[in-house]
């Protein structure tokens, strides 16, 4: 898959993971594992550009005596899904024109 | 491996990134470890899971900009006192040249590689001017009395360009391996700053 695009698919799967309650690494990683693998250190990239960019927020909290942090989305987070939905739309449809074209040359 | 000592390996390997971005990077792996211990693997089990401790490094590394290396290369690991700062301008004509020795030797290694790549490209392309030659001094000696020499300049041009095409691919393969070289010194040269 052409890298750009995988790029900005993960950070849509990363924020979808977190977008019902705040989440943690592991579980984080663990609930994309049936849809895409994810490396802990790309993970870790991503986790680091989206608080970057205001779409998560990080908070440690005490867990069987250690410390683990938690991600919890934003309001620009949730945007951010939504843009990825409106623009996934408009791809379809695009897709659905380049199919139809293959159909009629089969 | 234990996880003090995969721990410990990575914070190693990050040396050459600033302390609190290794640490963070260290602390990110150790929480993923005791998660994967806590759902019942073993510890040995949990650490194989985050996958070989130098293809982290090296992939962290690669993400790193060249100019936080050398940054955190060139960031004294405590205050300096006034005889080192004088020291250290005193030893510029010394240690400065060196590095810029250094830089320069890089640069010479790079000039080296890609003016072999320049050679064979003008060897080519020489060939090809032969083949373009023979072929028109071939034309027009044919076209006058003496066909027998035209025929051999003809020939002549042929077999140049035959060899051009040949060391065309030649060409195309030696540009290619410059390349890489250039990607992994580019890289060697790097790791120097870790």
């Amino acid at each position: 898959m052409d890298v750009q695009l995988k790029r900005g698919l993960l950070d849509v799967c990363v924020l979808a993971a977190i977008k019902d309650e705040e989440s943690y690494g592991y579980k984080i990683i663990k609930d994309m594992q049936p849809y895409v693998r994810l490396s802990e250190s790309t993970l870790y990239t991503i986790l680091k550009r989206l608080e970057d960019a205001g779409m998560l927020t990080v908070r440690n909290a005490l867990h069987g005596g250690r410390l683990r942090k938690y991600y919890r989305i934003t309001a620009s987070g949730r945007k951010r899904i939504d843009d990825f939905k409106a623009d996934w739309e408009e791809i379809m449809a695009v897709y659905r024109f380049i199919t139809k074209e293959d159909r009629r040359y089969d | 491996m234990t996880k003090q000592a995969f721990l410990s390996r990575l914070e190693k390997g990050l040396s050459g990134l600033p302390r609190e971005e290794a640490a963070a990077r260290a602390a990110f792996y150790s929480e993923i470890i005791d998660d994967r211990m806590e759902e019942g693997l073993s510890e040995e089990d949990a650490v194989a899971g985050v996958g070989p401790v130098d293809k982290i490094v090296a992939q962290i590394i690669e993400e790193t900009p060249f100019s936080t290396l050398a940054k955190q290369k060139i960031r004294p690991k405590r205050p300096m006192s006034a005889w080192e700062i004088i020291l250290l301008i005193l030893g510029s004509p010394l240690w400065l040249s060196l590095l810029i020795a250094l830089f320069a030797v890089v640069l010479a290694v790079f000039a080296v590689i890609w003016t072999v790549v320049l050679v064979f490209w003008i060897v080519d392309l020489v060939l090809f001017c032969g083949f373009l030659g023979g072929a028109a001094g071939g034309v027009l000696l044919l076209a006058g009395s003496s066909g027998f020499a035209g025929l051999a300049l003809f020939g002549a041009g042929i077999v140049l360009t035959g060899l051009s095409l040949l060391l065309f691919f030649v060409c195309r393969a030696v540009t290619l391996f410059a390349a890489f070289l250039t990607r992994k010194i580019a890289l060697m040269f790097k790791m120097l700053f870790v």
